[in-house]
């Protein structure tokens, strides 16, 4: 994580100032401000429509942080991480439309909740089974074992299997009000706003649980096996158990991800979780910027609001040209593609850097030197 | 009995493919170090382009060798602008780029050729089969296979005799003492990817042949990756034996597990099977073992 500067004036006199998550009353007031936004001001200003790709920045936000722990905080390059989504969501769909929940657990609302648990647990052990290949491989090896994961996982089991269980074939439905949290008649889980409000809650859980985990020892092994993993077994760091445990971790949120995920969608099947989803993920995490938290956000931000954009700008041509239509999922692909490249050779540090460089100048101002 | 000889053959045959596509990909590995997941959309991109000229009427081995030249201008090209920036930059960089590119070339071939299955008509090679004593195998499965040993010759002799192949072979070696003799890394690294284009066209071109052509042949350009792993990154000969090892396993599991299986074992297989021998010996067959030092 790159350092950022304090304003002109600010010290510290003790350590436990030095470590504060917040350490001036205008990041406080600025952070408060983020909260209104968040939880007041975007629910009343926006439709069912903004509030739909603010979901979709959610979820993409919840998916790319476990890549991000994983490529810029580990330095284990994975390109399946969509199987663990998959995971966590079939998990948690299973158990809620086939396990046979006690009335009470129903009536209070909690088998939601519980599955979402669960589903988070699975898709991590199932992602530590996929990552202990990373005790003996690295760099390249190990991008080809999770892609590995992506196709066993999804294209076989889950296709070949999971998705024949209760003879529904393909596709698992989840009609409106199958999910439910709380035991108040507003907790079943029927409209965007309500998919917002969980969607957001966990993903401050998840963001704020993966800085802190970050600022402990264990992020700082990460960052060590990162940067060099042979030095980092010379500094006495069990690496094979935090490899493993940044896999754990990253296949967790990654659970949780695709279990909250399922409350957006009518159906859920194999196709939402293909290859492309997987690298997709990574693409957003070198576009926001390798190694910042920051850079996971502006990241999934930038790419869901430009994908939209992209449509937005197509959707008026369709009328002259309705071919258009059909091959905008072509043109999306085909930009993606491209805006990886020219990110990668043009702007390597992503997103991130840019936010970075832009705070510290008027953190400095007016004496920047 | 009978089965086991068809599988067998089958499998050398639709193996030999693969080893000219997993051929072009060490090539790329072996010259400039980047490795390649875009494998499967040049084999795509070739196939097209071959079966867009094929359906106007140029005759087969025309269209191949148009498709060849193509895909050696398009390789130049794409080494100019995308991958010589890149060069000395980490491993995940020049992967992420490659990534990048298999999704702007998927993009574009669905673009321009849309997502059906187009086959090669009238069919390229006769459809009645061929038969050697009890065995039966299909005269496009026998074609490819000779049509890709015989470019497998060329390449492999195109590496040995000629000034430029020398010169690829000393950079891939030391590419340092190759610069100090004065061979410009440049245009080697270039030569490697339009050669990876040629070869991954005329794969892709054969396959399109064998099953009709449409976006999945581009997945079937991903199973080079378990081939260059069995065989080690950087051995041709291990490319060669890892690719045809591959197209033999695929039809096995094809022929023999697909009764105790749901369905989709043929296409798995090759990953799995890679995923666990990365477990036992990450360097493949032939490859160097790199030992570290901090």
């Amino acid at each position: 994580m790159s350092t950022t500067f304090l304003p002109c004036g600010v010290y510290h006199e003790n350590y436990k100032q030095d470590h504060a998550w917040w350490q001036t009353k205008f990041i406080k007031s600025k952070m408060f401000l983020l909260f209104i936004t968040l939880f007041f001001i975007i629910p009343w200003m926006s439709d069912s429509y903004s509030l739909s790709i603010c979901n979709q920045i959610g979820y993409t936000i919840l998916g790319a942080l476990g890549v991000q722990l994983l490529i810029g905080f580990c330095g284990q390059v994975t390109l399946g991480h969509a199987a663990f989504l998959a995971v966590g969501a079939y998990v948690s769909t299973l158990l809620v439309l086939e396990f046979p929940w006690p009335a009470v657990f129903i009536e209070l609302g909690l088998a939601y909740p519980i599955s979402i648990f669960i589903a988070a647990i699975t898709a991590g052990l199932w992602s530590v089974l996929f990552g202990l290949p990373s005790a003996r491989v690295k760099g390249f090896y190990l991008i080809l074992t999770t892609m590995a994961a992506q196709f066993i996982t999804v294209d076989f089991i889950i296709t070949q299997y999971v998705s024949q269980i209760g003879g529904r074939g393909q596709a698992f439905s989840l009609p409106l009000g199958t999910i439910k949290v709380g035991p108040w008649a507003w907790g079943v889980i029927d409209s965007d706003i309500k998919i917002y409000y969980m969607m957001i809650v966990l993903t401050i859980i998840c963001v704020v649980g993966v800085v802190n985990l970050l600022r402990s020892r264990v992020g700082r092994a990460w960052v060590a096996i990162r940067d060099n993993d042979i030095s980092a077994e010379v500094m006495g760091i069990d690496i094979i158990k935090y490899k493993l445990l940044a896999f754990f971790v990253a296949g967790f949120i990654g659970g949780i991800a695709g279990a909250v995920w399922i409350s957006n969608l009518a159906a859920i099947s194999p196709e939402h979780f293909p290859w492309f989803w997987s690298l997709w993920l990574v693409g957003v995490i070198l576009i926001g910027g390798v190694g910042s938290i920051h850079g996971t956000i502006f990241g999934s931000i930038f790419m869901v609001v430009v994908m939209e954009l992209l449509q937005m700008a197509v959707m008026p041509l369709a009328d002259t040209y309705p071919k258009l239509l059909m091959d905008f999922l072509f043109i999306k692909e085909a930009a993606f593609g491209l805006a990886i490249c020219a990110f990668l050779i043009f702007e390597p540090n992503g997103l991130a850097y840019r936010w970075w460089q832009a705070k510290n100048y008027f953190n400095l101002w007016p004496f920047s030197y | 009995m009978e089965l086991f000889l068809m599988t067998l053959t089958t499998g050398i045959m639709v193996g030999g493919i693969y080893a000219l596509v997993a051929l072009g990909w060490v090539l790329i590995y072996k010259c400039s170090g980047a490795l390649n997941l875009a494998m499967g959309e040049l084999t795509l991109i070739g196939a097209y382009v071959s079966l867009s000229f094929y359906s106007m009427g140029v005759p087969f081995l025309l269209a191949l060798l148009i498709s060849l030249v193509i895909g050696f201008i398009l390789g130049i090209l794409t080494e100019r602008i995308f991958l010589d920036r890149l060069i000395g930059e980490p491993v995940l960089t020049v992967i992420m780029v490659t990534v990048g590119l298999s999704f702007f070339f998927k993009g574009i071939v669905e673009l321009i050729w849309s997502t059906d299955t187009k086959a090669f008509q009238p069919p390229v090679f006769p459809l009645e089969p061929f038969r050697f004593g009890n065995i039966v195998v299909g005269q496009v499965y026998l074609w490819s296979f000779i049509a890709a040993i015989i470019l497998l010759v060329i390449f492999v002799c195109f590496f040995k005799y000629t000034r430029w192949g020398l010169a690829m072979q000393a950079t891939a070696d030391d590419e340092m003492a190759a610069l100090s003799i004065g061979i410009s890394a440049r245009f080697v690294y270039a030569a490697a990817w339009a050669i990876a284009f040629m070869a991954a066209g005329v794969g892709g071109t054969l396959l399109g042949n064998i099953n009709g052509l449409n976006i999945s042949v581009g997945y079937l350009g991903l199973l080079v990756l378990p081939a260059v792993v069995l065989g080690g990154l950087n051995s041709v000969p291990g490319a060669i034996v890892g690719g045809i090892a591959i197209g033999i396993m695929q039809n096995f599991c094809g022929a023999y597990l697909d009764q105790y299986f749901p369905g989709g074992v043929k296409e798995i297989a090759p990953f799995a099977f890679m995923a666990i021998f990365l477990l036992f010996k990450p360097h493949g067959l032939w490859g160097w073992e790199r030992i570290e030092r901090v």
